[in-house]
């Protein structure tokens, strides 16, 4: 047993040893098209006409060519033009890097393990940074650009964290994730500028010539905690729900934050002297961002779901609706310097209820998928791209400057958290003990925003020192803290997130104590969380939901919804394994009326045979029989074909009620009855009809 | 307990309350006050129509049940003891009492109490056991008019079927602890 223990693992490490062979090559080809494609480009300007004829000749150019070339050249069967395809060429092969790197790293299991991912692509991106800026010096290695980071790596991962975000946990914790986001990061930006002021000054580090809104912006741009190196480092370590909720919801609040102190901070370096009328409008225009941002992505939200309404038709475009609105509510927050990040999740929660009552089921995993895609795209790049950008400056290193930064935003971080902590716990119920500090000190994780924001710095000399702190502070955060946040979790013993199957014990359970929980609110006169929630139900009830939801669903309770939602998982996970097949099919006639009092007449009449059974049968018929002309059916590209997956979903669902069904009139006849008032003349003629 | 002497609430009650129920001594009187402003009748007891005054518990599903949740068994009047006894299910376990012996016994607002008393919501006829026709009443409270009697059935007999352990087609308070806890259980 043990010899062949042995064989199989050398066996399996040959394996392995093979696969991460294969990807590393695979990736070296992508690096080395990519080295290729970079030398053509930077040696684009030297040989510039001999590709273009093909394009835009001049005519007597052309002419003269042909008439010279007429008896040198033949015609060219294969030619290259690959200035063509550059542009695409070059971002589909970085996406496809981005992409082997990360099923590379989940065949090594133990690496994967140790070091979350978001390191290993940094590391690669580094890798790759090195090997281009070898081949080449000037070679444009400047990826991480804020055009093109901001509005197209960012939005997909804000969207797929904003559509699914957990709602309940979200609102009970708002107050405090409001507290972090916004009086945690001014604390921080304040903070943290003041003291690297205050170490410039000292005679020793020699940078006497920053000025205080320098430091300022620098702080403000350090200091605010990265939704995306959160989202990749918590991924992996399965948290509770409480300490997630509220790292993460910090980590998203708190671009209003950030965005009103870099622009007003931009802005008075500008003009030079800072009046108290200056400070007073950037506290307003703190609420216009946060408030214009929300109000911008609710008010898409809801045209949103109403469009959602009218797509009965045209199922194949409902995910398209989606994306859309909430890219446009992005963008248009962006216009007015709005807070673009809070526009996104407020549109997609907005959004999410009533489009998914709406949507047809495949819509929604189409939705699903592509948001998880996008999203997990955009994140391997961003982290590849940072290790690329850090190769391509120059960077000044000044000790002190660096040094102190890290240590100063680690300080400032735990002492911001601490003391907030033990205001937020006199408001808190459910009180956060020192563990959870801990956690949610240690995950204040820095990343790719702050490094694009000092991007945009205006191009003075004090710029490469702030990136280069900038970029340190990020290494630091990613790789020493994300590194060393799983096995810390384990050692405190931290609360995992339970894995919980949403049974339907628990949202019944959920229910009654809101209902409960508000009444006694009502009781007591205390107009608190419930209350409120209570209110806000109502109203979405009375009125909103007629608008934006389609037919009968509109009127659907909640609990019905979850409760058709749980039938159809389970059915399709029973189609899944086949086990469809083992449901007893007992049909009679009498509790199928009862039970199928809506349904059309045929399916009563005829034993309905699932789709691939009749697929066989005429297969055997043409096959043996003449040749049978069979209609066809008119084909449309835009129509989607019946599916038998969902055939046999809706299939299974109809036997299991009817066994259930027969279930329960066979455990009723057995039980004794006590008198109940409320059975249905229904119940009552069933069971008179049992034999 | 003369009619105008019960509306002053004096010291040594409130601190008899204190320690039977564990409020603090504002949040006794925030409550006496508001006591006292349902208690139209002033007779110093709350009858089931003071309750059914509040606006909001006429239209919460579950009104009914908790307005008799306040009253013990039989009674039409609750008093003030009465009133802050039931309120104090909700009150908030707070740090120091895990800490009490455990030959006192148990507080009122301790996490299985709590649980005991949403129970007790569900199983009016007092069996200690939930039946379907029980659950049915509940979820035909908390879900309206327009939902079929045999939709309703299956979802009590699947809740019945995820909660039961030991087959009895009834949930007992057992296996009513065992579904997770949520964190709306407390109040204030």
């Amino acid at each position: 047993m043990n010899k062949l223990k042995c064989l199989e693992k050398s066996k399996c490490n040959f394996t392995n040893i093979l696969l991460v062979l294969n990807a590393l090559s695979l990736g070296c080809w992508c690096v080395l098209l990519l080295l290729f494609v970079s030398v053509a480009s930077a040696g684009r300007d030297v040989d510039s006409g001999s590709n273009d004829t093909g394009r835009n000749p001049a005519p007597e150019d052309s002419h003269h060519q042909t008439n010279s070339t007429h008896h040198k050249k033949a015609f060219p069967v294969l030619s290259f033009n690959f200035d063509h395809v550059r542009k695409p060429f070059e971002i589909s092969l970085w996406i496809l890097l981005a992409l082997l790197m990360k099923l590379g790293f989940h065949i090594i299991p133990r690496v994967s393990h140790v070091v979350p991912e978001s390191c290993l692509l940094i590391v690669v991106g580094l890798l790759v940074g090195g090997i281009i800026k070898a081949f080449d010096e000037d070679a444009p290695v400047q990826m991480l650009d804020s055009k093109f980071f901001f509005l197209y790596l960012l939005p997909p991962i804000i969207l797929d964290a904003g559509y699914f975000l957990p709602m309940r946990p979200f609102t009970e914790n708002l107050g405090t994730i409001l507290v972090f986001a916004v009086v945690g990061t001014l604390w921080n930006a304040f903070f943290i500028g003041l003291t690297m002021y205050g170490v410039c000054q000292i005679e020793a580090v020699k940078l006497g010539r920053v000025d205080l809104l320098s430091c300022l912006l620098f702080g403000s741009i350090v200091s605010a905690v990265d939704p995306v190196a959160v989202l990749a480092v918590f991924e992996e370590i399965h948290i509770n729900e409480l300490l997630h909720i509220l790292v993460f919801g910090e980590s998203l609040l708190n671009d209003a934050v950030t965005v009103v102190l870099y622009h007003l901070f931009t802005e008075f370096s500008h003009k030079g002297t800072v009046t108290v009328a200056d400070a007073f409008l950037g506290v307003v225009s703190f609420f216009v961002v946060s408030l214009g941002g929300i109000l911008i992505g609710a008010i898409y939200g809801i045209i949103g779901a109403f469009t959602s309404r009218f797509t009965s038709h045209s199922r194949v475009i409902e995910p398209l609706f989606v994306f859309l609105y909430s890219y446009m509510a992005y963008l248009s927050a962006e216009v007015f310097h709005l807070s673009g990040i809070m526009s996104l999740i407020a549109c997609g929660v907005v959004m999410r209820p009533y489009v998914e009552a709406n949507i047809s089921h495949k819509s929604y995993t189409t939705i699903k998928y592509f948001l998880k895609m996008w999203s997990s795209v955009s994140e391997t790049l961003i982290f590849i791209f940072l290790g690329v950008s850090t190769v391509a400056q120059p960077h000044p290193w000044n000790w002190t400057f660096v040094v102190v930064t890290v240590v100063v935003c680690f300080v400032s971080r735990v002492l911001g958290v601490v003391s907030l902590t033990y205001i937020i716990n006199k408001f808190r119920i459910v009180k956060l003990t020192k563990k959870d500090q801990f956690i949610v000190a240690y995950g204040g994780l820095r990343g790719a925003i702050a490094f694009s924001l000092g991007f945009l710095l205006p191009d003075n000399e004090m710029k490469q020192l702030f990136l280069t702190a900038i970029i340190t502070v990020i290494f630091y955060t990613v790789f020493v803290q994300g590194m060393t946040i799983r096995p810390l979790v384990e050692l405190l013993a931290v609360k995992k997130k339970k894995e919980s199957k949403g049974s339907i014990n628990e949202e019944i359970h959920t229910q009654f104590l809101d209902h409960l929980l508000t009444g006694i609110e009502d009781i007591c006169g205390h107009y608190g969380h419930h209350h409120w929630k209570d209110k806000l139900n109502r109203f979405n009830k009375a009125y909103v939901k007629k608008w934006l939801i389609t037919g009968e669903r509109s009127t659907e309770p909640q609990l019905i919804s979850f409760y058709n939602k749980m039938e159809m998982k389970q059915a399709m996970m029973l189609v899944e394994s086949g086990s469809a097949a083992k449901l007893p099919t007992i049909m009679t006639p009498v509790s199928m009326q009862n039970i199928q009092p809506k349904e059309p007449l045929k399916r009563r009449a005829i034993p309905s045979i699932s789709k691939s059974r009749e697929q066989e049968i005429r297969k055997m018929l043409r096959g043996n029989l003449q040749k049978t002309r069979q209609r066809l059916r008119s084909y449309s590209r835009h129509d989607l074909m019946v599916d038998p997956f969902e055939e046999d979903v809706s299939e299974v669902r109809l036997r299991k009620q009817r066994v259930e069904m027969e279930r329960r009139v066979s455990s009723n006849s057995a039980a004794n009855k006590q008198s109940q008032p409320w059975i249905s003349k229904q119940q009552l003629g069933k069971d008179n009809n049992i034999p | 307990m003369g009619s105008r002497a019960s509306t002053l609430l004096r010291e040594e009650e409130i601190e008899e309350i204190k320690k039977e129920t564990g409020f603090s001594h504002s949040q006794i009187t925030r409550l006496y006050s508001r006591f006292t402003s349902l208690d139209k009748g002033e007779n110093g007891t709350l009858s089931r129509e003071d309750f059914q005054r509040i606006p909001e518990l006429a239209i919460n599903p579950l009104g009914d049940r908790i307005i008799n949740a306040f009253f013990p068994e039989g009674e039409d009047q609750v008093n003030f003891r009465g009133f802050m006894r039931t309120l104090a299910h909700f009150r908030p376990i707070e740090d120091n009492e895990k800490n009490k012996n455990s030959s006192a016994s148990e507080p009122l607002n301790s996490r299985t109490n709590k649980l005991l008393f949403a129970f007790r919501l569900y199983d009016l006829d007092r069996d200690d056991k939930i039946s379907r026709d029980e659950l049915l009443q509940v979820l035909r409270m908390m879900v309206g008019v327009n939902i079929s009697d045999e939709q309703l059935g299956s979802i009590a007999d699947r809740t019945i079927q995820e909660a039961d352990t030991n087959g009895d087609n009834s949930i007992s308070f057992n296996e009513f602890i065992k579904v997770p806890p949520v964190d709306g259980e407390q109040d204030y």
